[in-house]
Formats: structure tokens, sequence, C-alpha cells
């Protein structure tokens, strides 16, 4: 399902304007990363996807709902979020009722519903722990629990608030085969993460945000390679990246593989001449 | 957002006011909530004072939105605990073995009245007064900024737990949960939350001070502030009268339980 921004302000009550003037088309079944320093107005931004936010002006069309229209009730048919903060998201008494508590909301049957709650507890590896309390797990255990929830709304959109924050190997591989599921089933995922080597990773198309506006967007490869912008957002490509710009390498390198491809071929040619 | 982000910009007579005069209206608040003797004289002091102080300062609806979502889960728990358990002899009606009473109902509304002024005096100084200008405020007056924290944190207590029950409930209207069902469910849905919302918001208050402290906030250096408050002669004197007036009151109600 696609997504569209047109002519988007937002001001929060304390006057602060988040975010001014986002035009914004993300084409159904398309992994987009959105990056930017801290308070760039990123969080203000996918909050409105799901009407947790209306804008001060302008729209936003869920599909073809305009979202306006729609509580964000309805809304979670169609966007499942992961908020940035874990601990803002859990209120259930154990990790089955807490990732059982969405579908049920959207009408599932209880077979539906438990055979959800188990598929998602077990993509994030938690399944062990159904009858657990929330508030039992460490941090970014709980940051997983809440991802589990919002698979299991089973929406054609995602928008996850920095699904990496706080993991370690383990975590990381878990979400990292998650995400490569979600895309390959066609899902669009909307991701926010400071996370760059993860953004490169998995992104297809990225998007820096600065004071509340686009600064640059386009596909990974092609946001990556432009340092300057990047520079002005205070963001920093990954390291493989700045190793070949610092080699003086053509192209930009985005997995490890990449950069061993290139690099062969970079010196070959650096060689013949 | 938690804490400090309840401060509305406005620009409105109730923004412009010292500090230390709102902070007087909500002394009164607090001093008529304990004092004041009904519901009649709570709901006629919330009708009368509070609510168009909210209209002066352009702040109406994010002021009862505030008042419905701290205030709307006690008054339901509230009136269930003293309707069925305070006694009384007019039942309305009986579920089994238990009675739910007028005079108990009375009772529940009552108390939820005396928060209700309570928290409406606080928010209108807290929805008014941008945090740092009220901490200044407080210490160019002599207080000491330990105490002066204390007060801060006090009165903070009701706003960081209207952030988190809007919190909890952003996290469940994004997981496909209408809320448009009126007030009664609302309080309903966030009844079993009040423990853990109590407890989240003394964790965030806590979590603020130790923040402070961290940056030595009790550093006996005096401090400079950069921008001075505006106040009046006028004002010197209608804080004055309030503070007379809460004290008169407390008084009042102390020598009346004595008789
Ligand atoms: N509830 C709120 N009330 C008032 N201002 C807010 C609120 N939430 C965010 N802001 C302000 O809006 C701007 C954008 O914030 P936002 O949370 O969208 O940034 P972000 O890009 O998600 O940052 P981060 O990387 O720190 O999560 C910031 O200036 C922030 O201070
Ligand atoms: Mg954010």
């Amino acid at each position: 399902m696609n997504l569209r921004v047109e002519g988007v302000s937002f001001r929060y009550p304390s006057g602060v304007l988040a975010l001014d003037g986002i035009d914004l088309a993300i084409p159904s079944g398309q992994l987009l990363a959105i990056l930017g320093e801290n308070g760039a107005g990123k969080t203000t931004l996918v909050k409105l996807f799901n009407g947790l936010l209306r804008p001060s002006q302008g729209k936003v069309y869920i599909g073809d709902w305009d979202s306006a229209e729609h509580t964000t009730a309805a809304l979670a048919r169609r966007v499942g979020f992961l908020f940035q903060n874990p601990d803002d998201q859990l209120f259930e008494r154990t990790l089955a009722r807490e990732v059982g508590y969405g579908p049920r909301n959207l009408g599932a049957s209880e077979a539906e519903v438990k055979r959800r709650v188990a598929r998602a507890l077990k993509l994030v590896g938690l399944h062990d722990m159904a009858e657990a309390h929330p508030y039992d797990l460490p941090q970014p255990q709980r940051k997983l629990l809440a991802l589990a929830a919002t698979i299991a709304m089973d929406t054609p959109i995602l928008v996850l608030d920095e699904p990496t924050i706080g993991q370690d190997e383990v975590g990381r591989g878990a979400i990292s085969r998650i995400l490569t599921d979600l895309h390959r089933m066609g899902r669009t995922l909307i991701m926010i993460s400071h996370d760059m080597d993860f953004c490169a990773e998995h992104a297809q198309r990225m998007l820096v945000m600065l004071n509340g506006k686009i600064h640059v967007e386009g596909t990974t490869e092609d946001v990556m390679g432009q340092t300057k912008k990047l520079d002005e957002a205070e963001v920093a490509p990954p390291q493989l990246v700045r190793l070949a710009q610092a080699l003086k390498m053509p192209g930009t390198p985005l997995t490890v593989d990449d950069f061993v491809d290139e690099y062969k071929q970079w010196r070959k040619k650096k060689k013949s001449k | 957002m938690r804490g400090g982000s309840i401060y509305i910009e406005r620009s409105s007579g109730l923004h412009w006011l010292h500090p230390l005069t709102k902070v007087a209206l909500t002394a009164l608040c607090f001093a008529s909530a304990a004092a004041l003797p009904g519901l009649p004289w709570l709901l006629a002091l919330f009708v009368g004072l509070l609510l168009p102080l909210a209209i002066w300062g352009r702040l109406t609806g994010a002021f009862l939105k505030a008042c419905l979502l701290v205030v709307g889960p006690f008054v339901l728990s509230l009136t269930i605990i003293q309707g069925f358990f305070s006694g009384g002899e007019t039942v309305l009606f009986k579920l089994g073995r238990f009675a739910f009473t007028q005079e108990g109902l009375l009772a529940g509304l009552t108390f939820a009245a005396r928060l209700l002024v309570a928290l409406g005096g606080t928010l209108l100084l807290m929805q008014s007064t941008p945090q740092p200008h009220l901490m200044q405020a407080l210490t160019e007056r002599g207080f000491p900024p330990r105490i002066a924290y204390v007060v801060l944190t006090a009165i903070q207590i009701f706003p960081s737990f209207q952030d988190r029950a809007q919190v909890i409930m952003d996290a469940q209207q994004a997981r496909g949960l209408e809320l448009q069902s009126g007030l009664l469910n609302r309080a309903r849905l966030l009844l079993p939350m009040v423990g853990p919302l109590i407890l989240g918001s003394v964790m965030d208050v806590s979590e603020r001070a130790m923040a402070l402290e961290a940056r030595a906030f009790s550093s006996p250096a005096r401090k400079t502030s950069l921008n001075t408050l505006a106040d009046s002669l006028l004002q010197r004197a209608v804080r004055w009268l309030l503070a007379l007036a809460a004290a008169a009151l407390l008084l009042w109600r102390l020598w009346s339980a004595l008789q």
C-alpha cells in the first residue's frame, strides 16, 4: 500500500514548528529509511501516518484513504507503528496478551489471535516467555516485544521508530531477518534509525531530514554519496562508504561484499594504468 | 515528550502574569480543595473562577482535556468505592450483598471534585508558565533551590500523570482501540492503569531530580539568570490577597473541625 504526504506542516501546541512543508510519496512495497539529527522531526512525521498527530496544514493519504477522515484506531488496520520508546507502548500483563491486543481490537477470532501471537513471538525469539510480564524483560527485549506486537497487526504498512536501538548482534540479526521477510512479502516499510550500517544494508531509499524539512532524498546509494548534504544534516555515512571515499574509490559500496568487489575492480584498473 | 511539554505558548494576560501570582492562585485552589465543605462550592469555584481564567489564558480546550484525562479515571474508581463501601441510608441499587448508596455516590463525587479543583489550579499555572520562569521566580524570592524544586516536583506530578495517560492512550489507539466512545469509556480504559500511571509519573519526576542533581543543581554558588520577570504593584497586592484567602480558608476549616 502506498502513502502520500502533500504540503504538510506541523506545529506543536508549545509553538515549535516541527514539520515545514513536507511533500513525499512512498510507493507500495518500498523500504524507506528516514535519517536526521535529534529533533529533526522524524518522529513527528511518522506520527502523521497513523493519525496520532494531525497536520496543521496539508494532507496525508494512506492508500486511498484521506487520513483526516479516519481515526487512529481505523488507520491501525493499515499502519502498524513501533514507538521509539517501548515503554510507551506496553501496557498488558503478559507478553501473549500484549501481542494479542492489536489483533483482538481488529476483530480477529481467538484462534487467529493465538496463531498470530505464537508466530510474532517466535519471530523475535520470545516464544518461551509468553506468560511472563513485559516489565520482567530488559529494555532491549521489551523493544523486541513491542516489535512483535506491531507485526501481529498484519498491516500493509509498518512504521518502525528506531528498531535497532540498544540491540546486541542477536537482536539486530532478528530484526534484520524480520525486515527482509516483511519486505519480501511486499509490505511498505518505513524505518527511522541512527544506525547507518543497518540502514545502508536494508533501505532501498533514504530520506534525510533537517529542521522539519526534507534535506535530501533518493536511492540509498545516491544519498550516501552526497557527502556535503549529509554533513549539513549532521548525518555520518557508514564506515564502508567513508573508507571508500578516503581511498578515493568511485562508487558507494553499501555492504562488505560490494566493497570487496568494487575494491578489486578499482585495483585492477589502477594497475593497468 | 514527558514533563515540560505541558506548557502551551499563547499570548494572553494569564501568560503575562508573574509566576508567583499564579503560584498564589494555585495555593488558593489547594486550600479550597481541602477546605470547601461540599460539591456545589467546589464546582462553583471550578466553573466560576478556574474556567474563566482558562478562557482568559486561551487554554480552554487543553485545560478541559487535561482535567478529563487526569480526573476521569478517579471519578469512576472513587464513586464505585465510596458508593459501595461508605455506607448510608438511601440505597440506589444492589449488587449481590452490596448496596450502592446515594450518600456514597455523593462522597465519591465530592472527593473527585476536590481533586479537580487542585488539579485545575495546577494546570492553569503549568500550562501558562514556562518551567524555567517558575523556577527563577521562586529562587529570586530567596526560596532555597532545593525547596523550589520540591514545590515544582509536587505540582508536576499531575501534568506528568497526564503525559503518561496520553502516551498509553496513543499506544492503545495505534493498535486499533477506538477511543471515540465517550468519557465513561475512556475512564474505564484508564482505570487499570492508575497503578502504573502513578508509578511511572513518580519515576519520571525522580529521574528528573537525579538529572538536575547531576548538573550541580544544588551547588551553593549563586546562579545568574538571563531575563527578568515582569511584576507590578497590583500583582503583588493580588498575590497577598490570594495567599491570605488561602490561609483564611484553611484556618476556618480547622476551626470548624474543632467545634
Ligand atoms: N510533544 C511535544 N511537544 C512539543 N514539542 C515537541 C514534542 N515532541 C517533539 N517536539 C519538538 O519537535 C521537534 C521535532 O521532534 P521529533 O521528536 O519529531 O524529532 P526526531 O527527529 O524524532 O528526534 P530524535 O532523533 O531525538 O527522536 C523538536 O524540536 C522537538 O523538541
Ligand atoms: Mg524521534
